[in-house]
Order: structure tokens, then sequence, then C-alpha cells
């Protein structure tokens, strides 16, 4: 179907296609009214639809990365607002002056504390202010204290030059005493921190206090100084005066006031009185010189002298820089003291060299004449021996049946005299050999009976002629001894007590102790004082004048001493003027024939009582019996003191002066006493002495006494096993009392 | 349907994707039985296609409370579009779960009376606002329901394509059945006319919107020669009055320009390549011919020939079909082609193309595609099940 109706005219048709065509130009030209927006709206569309799409699309694209990078941008911008609104809280809050300046050095910002100050300089610090500038308005500043002979270029140029160092810290002085302490810091980036700390504070108490501490050092130095007793000069380095003490000026004799600080060393030297002179090889040159070296100098030490009335130690030593400090100590006494000494020690020394030669030879002369006369004795023994041998055979052929009672007498008065001659001149044999050292031993343990037993036949007979009771009581014993020395010495002791005894009694008993036996001699003599008891062990003291050549010339005892010592055998000496007096040699065991005595061996039996040494007294008036119990108890090593009644008990044991280790007392005896009475007394004496009552009155009137008394009835016969019992426990109580 | 609610869910997905619910306009049956219809799940956006049979205002007072916590969004139709294909009388409702969708609408109010550059602003808000609130939904697609009366659908998406960018537009007008009276909106309870609500919705649901009509140019051609733009009236078209010279071109008597002829005989305006059509409202005792989109004297309008409507429904949807089948359509279907549909009597087949492919949806006095306001084609988007739901 065609545009155009044909059915119209051609003029109709012609209007027609002028008005569609005015319609298309309209339309093409878009020549509409506001009505006619929608239609061209639709045509926009329908024509740009895809290409405004993917236009829109890339927009879209472009606006959200815009928005999101305008975000960010705000978020960036926004932390860094903030970063710098914290940075400059930050360092507003610190107590320093800070500044931050770029790595082109540049001020990049600072806090109100820098450079605070310096109000000359304050206003020019804004950002962008260069470094160089800074520092030529701070060196500019009029609050700057500059040394004086420091320009403000030069503090600028020095303050520069420190700027290239690598860390910066330095203190600076300001007006009104006060001290910044300025220290540079470089950032990462190599860009720089200026941190101004005020440290007027510091300073000034610092300051303070350095000048207390020196004051009070001072005063303390010069308090030490003058409590010295030393003298004390101390120089500086120049060797001028820098302090010294009172007592220096009192040494040295110099006046106070030549003291002065500063006073030259050679000056104060010069100034020394003349008359002191230097000592220990040190002269005043030497000191100037040593002074005059004015470092290293070694410790120098000397004396000087004024007179004798002053010496003085002086000590030099270097100090530190250089300075030095002399002491000077009085030793004017130590000195003179010394002197003295030496002197006194020197006389002493001379005096103990002479007194030693004097005594040297008098020793030596002493030697000698010891020497000479032991030889003389031995000499003189021996050649008297063979002409004495021969008057005793010549004596004795005297001697016959032809003679008249007369010259028999004489005979045997010779007789006598020459045995006592032959008695002298062996006992001098016997010292001279024991003096010399030359007298050998033979020892070896000995039987205490085989010594004693041939004694007492021999000293019975001299004793009886006296009419003394001689008792020697039995030991079974064995000693390590010189069985010959033992003989003699023993014979001595008994003869000698025989001899000094007139009246009364000699026995002679053995005590037996853990390790040694000890026989001890006792006589009722005449006693010997004190002061006589070392004087009898010498030769040829006799104490009673009335010495007779029968009976001996003293040498009993000194060699009974001589041989004691010589053997090891102790000897011992109990004396009472009037009373009489005991001698005692101590015996060693021998210790190879039976085992010591122990507390812990058996109690019951004999055996125990063997070793004891015990000493029974026994009283009693039956003879027989005494005999009988006696010879018992002596079996079993029990060493019995017998006597027939109280009386005798008592003078015996006053004469003797043994206490008796247990007492065996007949109830009924011949005297005045009864055995209880005995008994009482006898305890009385000695307390605690074991005692046994024997008798063999069975009534119950002794039995209730001895209750009484407090003492075990023994009845007769004796039970040998009631008698051991009973010494058992003596024993023992012994052994306690006497260890 | 006999107010009976038929959910036309799928079993996979149910949750995620988009429900629909239908119920017949009668006095039994109101929105609780289309809330009960769409199940309990948390909704963004409920969409109403309200027959004008029902009581407009009551069924938006009783869908925003119904729907409390969701966008309720609805219009008037020309006929809806249910599970079972073209329906009349019926309210029909597609809900977008929250935990997939995200939406906001806007009411652009009055038409009449618009400063472009306000608007445009507020969509380029409103859409930043959504893309910040549901950045985890990453497609994007916009849904207008425009008055259906009120001339002004060219310049709005005009206007709107501004603010839009690149997100694609579909929508429709509202309809009064086959009155051309009054058509309504209503943006939660509230009702509204000269109005449209433009609702942007953020899914994670893969979609795609898609425009089609079966109409080839032809090139038998016409000039408007004198035509009233306001009133989308054409008087004179080759110089005669417009519906003579039309039937004239057409070869038939201008008395019998009734609405299935006009539907059977559509009108297109050709810009380069594309065609889009311009369809004839209904034709005046003056002669004249009003349109249903703009129109202005010296448009050159090309009358169009028509394809076999069910055959190209079906080639259509079988591409959209391509590579998953979609879970929904949501369709504007021009009233024309419904027109035409029953002129021809192929609409039971069209409904069952359209109930086949899930297509739920209004009939539409125009339909609204990208920056654009056509006629006589079918507007929607396909949404599809997520990628990752994907057997």
């Amino acid at each position: 179907m065609s545009i155009l109706n044909p059915d119209d005219s051609l003029e109709r048709q012609n209007e027609k296609l002028l008005q569609i065509s005015a319609a298309l130009m309209r339309r093409v030209e878009q020549d509409t009214d506001r009505s006619g927006l929608a239609y061209v709206q639709f045509e926009r569309a329908a024509a740009l639809e895809e290409e405004v799409r993917a236009r829109t699309q890339d927009l879209e694209h472009t606006l959200d990365l815009l928005h999101q990078s305008n975000s960010q941008l705000a978020e960036a911008n926004a932390a860094t607002e903030r970063a710098r609104a914290d940075l400059t809280d930050a360092i507003e809050t610190i107590s320093e002056g800070f500044a931050l300046f770029s790595p082109q050095d540049t001020l990049v910002l600072s806090n109100s504390r820098f450079c605070q100050h310096m109000r000359d300089v304050t206003q020019d610090l804004q950002p962008g202010l260069a470094f160089t500038d800074y520092v030529a308005k701070v060196s500019q500043s009029r609050f700057l204290a500059l040394p004086v002979d420091q320009r403000p270029s030069d503090w600028a140029e020095k303050r520069l030059r420190r700027h290239r160092d690598k860390s910066v810290m330095f203190n600076v002085r300001l007006t009104q005493d006060r001290w910044l302490q300025v220290s540079e810091h470089r950032t990462g980036n190599g860009g720089t921190v200026i941190l101004q700390t005020d440290i007027t504070d510091i300073m000034r108490v610092e300051r303070q206090e350095r000048s207390r501490l020196i004051d009070r050092q001072a005063r303390m130095v010069r308090a030490t100084l003058d409590h010295l007793n030393q003298g004390v000069c101390i120089f500086d380095r120049h060797a001028r005066l820098a302090g010294w003490n009172r007592r220096v000026s009192n040494l040295l004799s110099l006046p106070a006031r030549r003291f002065q600080v500063g006073a030259g060393f050679s000056q104060i030297l010069d100034r020394l009185p003349q008359d002191i002179q230097f000592e220990h090889g040190v002269s005043r040159s030497d000191l100037l010189a040593w002074v005059n070296r004015q470092s290293d100098r070694p410790p120098l030490s000397f004396e000087i002298r004024r007179g004798d009335s002053l010496t003085l130690s002086v000590f030099c030593q270097e100090m530190p820089e250089h300075g030095f400090v002399i002491s000077f100590t009085d030793v004017t006494s130590e000195r003179a003291a010394a002197r003295a000494l030496f002197e006194a020690n020197e006389l002493l020394e001379q005096r103990v060299l002479d007194r030693t030669l004097d005594l040297e030879d008098a020793l030596a002369a002493a030697e000698r004449a010891n020497a000479s006369k032991s030889r003389f004795v031995a000499a003189a023994s021996h050649d008297l021996l063979q002409p004495l041998s021969a008057a005793k055979l010549y004596v004795s052929a005297l001697n016959g049946p032809t003679r008249s009672e007369l010259d028999r007498e004489i005979i045997f008065k010779a007789e006598s005299a020459l045995a006592s001659v032959e008695q002298i001149i062996d006992a001098l044999l016997d010292i001279s050999r024991l003096e010399a050292g030359k007298a050998s031993f033979d020892v070896a343990p000995v039987p205490l009976m085989d010594v004693l037993t041939p004694l007492q036949s021999e000293m019975e007979p001299l004793a009886r002629a006296k009419g003394l009771d001689f008792r020697i009581v039995s030991c079974s014993g064995i000693v390590e001894t010189d069985a010959a020395f033992l003989r003699r010495i023993l014979r001595n002791l008994i003869s000698n007590a025989i001899r000094y005894t007139d009246q009364g009694r000699v026995l002679v008993g053995v005590r037996q102790k853990a390790h040694t036996l000890r026989v001890e001699v006792w006589d009722t003599g005449p006693g010997i004082a004190e002061a006589d008891q070392d004087v009898i062990f010498q030769e040829f003291s006799r104490l009673n004048a009335r010495a007779s050549a029968s009976e001996g010339m003293g040498l009993g005892l000194a060699i009974v001493e001589r041989a004691c010592a010589r053997l090891g055998h102790p000897l011992g000496l109990w004396s009472e003027i009037g009373k009489g007096s005991g001698f005692f040699v101590s015996l060693p065991r021998a210790n190879q024939t039976r085992e010591q005595p122990t507390v812990e061996a058996p109690r019951s039996g004999e055996g125990i009582l063997e070793q004891t040494g015990l000493i029974v007294l026994l009283v009693d008036n039956d003879l027989e019996f005494r005999r009988a119990l006696g010879l018992l108890m002596e079996r079993w090593g029990v060493s019995v003191l017998d006597v027939d009644d109280g009386e005798s008990a008592l003078e015996l044991l006053e004469d003797i002066q043994i206490c008796p280790d247990a007492l065996l007392i007949d109830h009924h005896l011949d005297g005045d006493l009864t055995g209880v009475q005995l008994l009482k007394i006898l305890q009385d004496r000695h307390p605690g002495l074991p005692a046994a009552i024997v008798s063999a009155n069975r009534s119950s009137l002794l039995r209730q006494e001895c209750q009484m008394a407090d003492v075990p009835l023994l009845n007769k016969p004796i039970d040998p096993r009631q008698l051991t019992t009973f010494l058992a426990q003596a024993a023992e109580e012994a052994v306690g009392l006497q260890p | 349907m006999d107010g009976s609610c038929s959910p036309s869910d799928r079993e996979a997905h149910k949750g995620t994707q988009p429900r629909t619910a239908e119920i017949k306009v009668c006095k039994e049956t109101g929105i609780p039985d289309l809330r009960d219809g769409l199940g309990s799940t948390d909704l963004s956006l409920v969409c109403l296609f309200v027959s004008p049979l029902a009581d407009f205002d009551h069924i938006a007072r009783d869908a925003s409370q119904a729907f409390a916590g969701a966008t309720v969004v609805a219009c008037t139709t020309a006929g809806e579009i249910g599970s079972g294909g073209y329906a009349d009388g019926h309210v029909v409702a597609a809900a977008f779960p929250r935990q997939s969708f995200a939406s906001t609408t806007l009411e652009l109010a009055p038409l009449s009376n618009l400063d472009p550059q306000s608007q445009i602003e507020r969509v380029i808000k409103a859409r930043r606002q959504l893309a910040r609130e549901a950045a985890h939904l990453e497609n994007e697609f916009a849904f207008l329901l425009i008055d259906g009366l009120s001339m002004r659908e060219d310049e709005l998406t005009a206007m709107l394509a501004s603010g839009l960018g690149s997100v694609p537009l579909f929508g429709g007008s509202a309809g009064d059945g086959n009155r051309y009276c009054a058509t309504f909106l209503a943006h939660g309870e509230k009702v509204m006319q000269d109005a449209a609500l433009l609702t942007i919705i953020r899914t994670s649901c893969p979609v795609r919107v898609f425009s089609l009509d079966h109409l080839i140019p032809t090139d038998q051609r016409m000039v408007v020669t004198k035509a009233a733009p306001q009133g989308r009236i054409v008087m004179e078209i080759n110089a005669e009055p417009a519906a003579e010279e039309y039937a004239r071109i057409l070869g038939i008597d201008p008395d019998q320009l009734d609405q299935s002829t006009l539907a059977a005989h559509p009108i297109v305006v050709r810009v380069g390549e594309r065609h889009h059509v311009r369809s004839i409202q209904r034709a005046t005792d003056k002669n004249e011919l009003v349109f249903l989109a703009a129109i202005d004297e010296g448009a050159v309008l090309s009358l169009a020939r028509q394809t076999e409507m069910d055959r190209h429904l079906e080639r259509e949807f079988t591409r959209l079909r391509q590579p998953h089948a979609p879970s929904l359509i949501l369709a504007c279907d021009c009233i024309l082609r419904r027109v035409e549909a029953d002129q021809r009597r192929i609409s039971p087949r069209i409904s069952g193309i359209l109930a086949d492919n899930r297509v739920i949806g209004f009939s539409t006095y125009g339909e609204q595609f990208r920056s654009m306001h056509v006629n006589q084609t079918m507007t929607g988007v396909a949404i599809y099940p997520p990628l990752d739901g994907v057997p």
C-alpha cells in the first residue's frame, strides 16, 4: 500500500506530500516543543541505548574507582591530619624542647618549649626555617651566654660542625645561669630531631653539691692534717706550697707565717735552719733534684737531724698530677732508745761471752778433776784391795787355838776392821763404776722373795743384836731389774734402817700397784729433817756423828741413789723427826710371767688375791692359829702383819706408818682391848678400812655387838671361802682407793 | 483454582529461591491464605499482582500486615499470569527470601511533576546503599511498576536510565482490565496513582533480564503529520485523518478498528537495525488514534507482521533455559499479546508454555525495558538457582 492514496487528486497528493515532508523535516530537525520531549527521549533511547549502556557502564566503573580513591584519599587525609594532630599533641606533652628538621635541613615542626628561653629566637621558629639560619639566630641571641673569648660566629661555626656528627649531645649556657642540654638524633629519612632539656636545676644542684663536697673534704683534710702527729707539706705540680699543718712548722722550727700558699719549695728549703743535717746519704741538693724532676719521682725517704735534740724521718712521695707531699716524723726518742738498746745489747753480749768462757774453763777443770778423782779412787781402791787381802790372810793366820782369849778378841776385831775396810772399798768401787757409767746391768725378771729371803736371814742377826723387831713381809711378786744391784740397794736401805734405829722395829713390805711393786723399808729411827733429806744421798754424809768404821762411811745411800737412777727405779722417802723414816723403791713388774690384774677378773678364789698385794693386819692371841691363818693367806699372795694383842697392833701401825688394806681381829685378846674396841680405834684412824671380827664365841651378844659396829663376824674355825670373799671385797676397795 | 493455593516451589533451593502463591479473588480467601501459601520463610520482598476485581486498598493493608518486615509492592493488572499461565480475578504473589534477596523500593511521585536530577540522585544513592548493605549478593536488577494511565513511562524510563546505569531494568504499566479507567500501585499499605515504584533487587541468584516480541517490520510505512504528544494522540497520518488512513493502509473499514484488529496489526518504529513496538490503544470517534507509547509528528511508523506467537515464545524460553532452567520468570506481558492469543485461540497453548517455564506476572498496559517504554512485548527477569546449588 502506497503512502499516498491513489484515489486522491494530484493536488491533494502534492499537498499531502508537502505536509508529510514538513512533518519529517520537523522531526529530523527535532523542532519540537516541550510536549514532544517524550518521543524525542524515546527516539534517543532507541538510537543510543546500546552505546549509552556501554558508556554508562564504563563511566560507572570509573566513578566507582573514583569514589573508592576519593574515600581512600579522604581517609588518608584524615589519618594524616590525625597523625599530625597526635604528633603535635605528643610533642607538646614532652617536657623537653623538641624540633624536627627535614632531610633538607629545614624546620618541620617544633613545640612551644623549643628555645623558650631565647625569646628573640622563638618568633623565627616557623616551618621552613633553614637549620643554618636557626643556628645563626641562636648564636646571636642575647640570651646565649658565650665564653668571653668566643664570638657568635665562632659558636655558630662550632655548632654547625657538630651538626655534621652522627649523634650530638652538648650543654649550652644561657644567661641568668640557665643551662640547656641539646641533643640531636637522626631520623630514618635523614632528618634531624633536636631535643633541648633544661638542666639548670641539675647543674645548680650539682654545682652546690660539688662545692659542698669540696668544702667538706677540705675541712676533713685540714682536720686530718692537723690531727697528724707528723708534719706534712703538700706541694702542687709547680712545686708551690698547697697545704701544710701546724706540726710541720713546729718540727722544722719555721715560723708559721713563712708558710704561705704558693711559696716555692726552694724558698722554703733555703729558710730551713742551717744546723739541720741531712742523713742517710741524701743531701739538700739531692732533694732539690728530686723535686725538680717534676714527674715520675720515686718515693724518697731519709732523715734529718738537728744536733742530738731532734731527728726527723722525712718521706717524700709524688701525688697524682705531679704534685708531691713531704711528711716529717719526729723519731728522736726512737733513735735515742734504739741507740741505747744497741749499746746495752753489745755490753750484755760481751758479758755473756766472758762468763761462758769462764764456765767452760770451770767445767773443763771440774771434769778433769772428777775424772782424775774417779781414776784415783778406782786405782786406789784396786791397789788397796791387794794389801788388804794379804792383811786378812795374815790376821787369819794369827788366829789359832794357841792364842789367848785376849789375843783372839784382838784378832777378831782386827779381822772385823779389815772386813769393814773391804766393804768400804767395795762401795767406793761401786760408786766410781756407777759414776763413770761403766757399771753393766743384767736386767731380768727377778722374784722379789729371791732377793728378800737371803736379806732376812742376813739382817736378822744385826737387828736382834740391837734388840730391834725386824720383819720382812713376804710377797710373791716378780720384778724386772738387775738382781745384784737390787740386793745391794735393799741391803743398804735395810742396814741403814737397822743402823740408825736404836729401838723399835724395822719392817720391809711390798705394796703392789698396777704396773709396779713398791718395796718399802720402814723404821722407827730418829727421822730425817726435811732440810737433810737431799744430803743423805751424798757420799760420806752421815747425819749422826757417831759413825764408825764398822758402820760404814755413809756410802750406802749414795750407792742406792745412783743405782736407782741408773736402773730407772724411782726412789722415794718419807720421814718425820722422832717417828721414823720410810724408803720406797718402785720396781716394774715383770710382765711376761702373769696377766695384769683386772677388775673384771673372776672374783672368787685365790687367784684374784695373788695380784692385789693385799696387806692384812691379823690380831689374835692364839699363836698357832695366827701362823696357820698367816700361812694360808700368804699362799694366796696376801701379806700378813700379825700381832698378838690390840696394844701391839696399834704400836706396830704407829711405828711403821703402814696402813693395812684389811683387818682381821679376834674378839678375845690378851690385853685390855677387845677386838671390837680395837676395831673402832683403827676405823676411827682409817675410816672405811675393811675389817672382820674373828671369834670362836658364838654368843648372840657378840653378834649384836658386831651388828652395831657394822662389821662382819667370821666364826672359828674359819671357812676359807668366807675369808676369800672378805679379802676379795677388801682388795676391790683397796684397788679402788689406790689405783 | 477455587481459592486454593498452589505453591510452585521446587524442592531444591527451598528457602533461597523465590516462592509464588496465588488466590482467587472471592469472599472466602484473603491475604492470610496467600501468606500460608508462601510459607514461613523470612522474606525481603513480596510482589502482588492484583486483579482489578479485588479491593486493592484492602489487599494492600492486609498484605503490609501479613508480610511485616518485608517490602510489599503491588499493582492492579489487565490480567494475571499465575502458576497455570493466563488468569483473571486472582491475586498472584511472588516472594523473595531475605537469605538470597535484598531490595530497596523508591516511590516516584507525582509522575507529572518530577525533577529529573534529584530523582536520578535518589536512584543512585539507593543503589549505592543497597550495594553496601548487600555486597555479598552479587547480581542486581531493577523492577519498575508504574501507573499504566500516567503516560509518563517514556520520560521516566529515560530518566531512570541515568540513575540505574548498568543495572538492567524491566517493568510493566499497571492495568485496569480492558477498561483503561484507573490503575493503582501500592507500597506497603500506601496506595498510589500517578506514581511509579522502582524496586532495586540484589540477589545471589543468577538473573537474566529479557524482552521479546514476535513482530517483523514490513516496508509499509506511514508518517505522522499531526499529533498531540501529551495525550499520545495521533490526529493525522500521511496528512489524512489517522484512523481513516490507518484503515486505508490495512485495507479495512475504519469502523472495524477494534482492539483485536489493533492487536493484530501492530505498528513499529525502526531505529537502525532495531524496531520498537508502538501499540495503538484505540481509535477515537474523531478518527484519531490513541497510542500506548510516546508519539510525535514526523514519526515514521512501519506496519509489522506477526510471526506465530506460541512458537516464538517457545523458542525464546528455550534460549532462556540455557544452560539451566530458571526457577522463576517474573514477567510483564502486554495486554495486546493476550488479546492476540485469545483472537488466535492459542491462549491455552501460551498458558501451557508460561506454566512450563514457571512464569509469574501480569498483563500490562505497556512494558519498560532498559531505558525504553515499549508495547506489545513480554519483558521480565529469569531467576536461576545459584550456581553452587546446581547439581
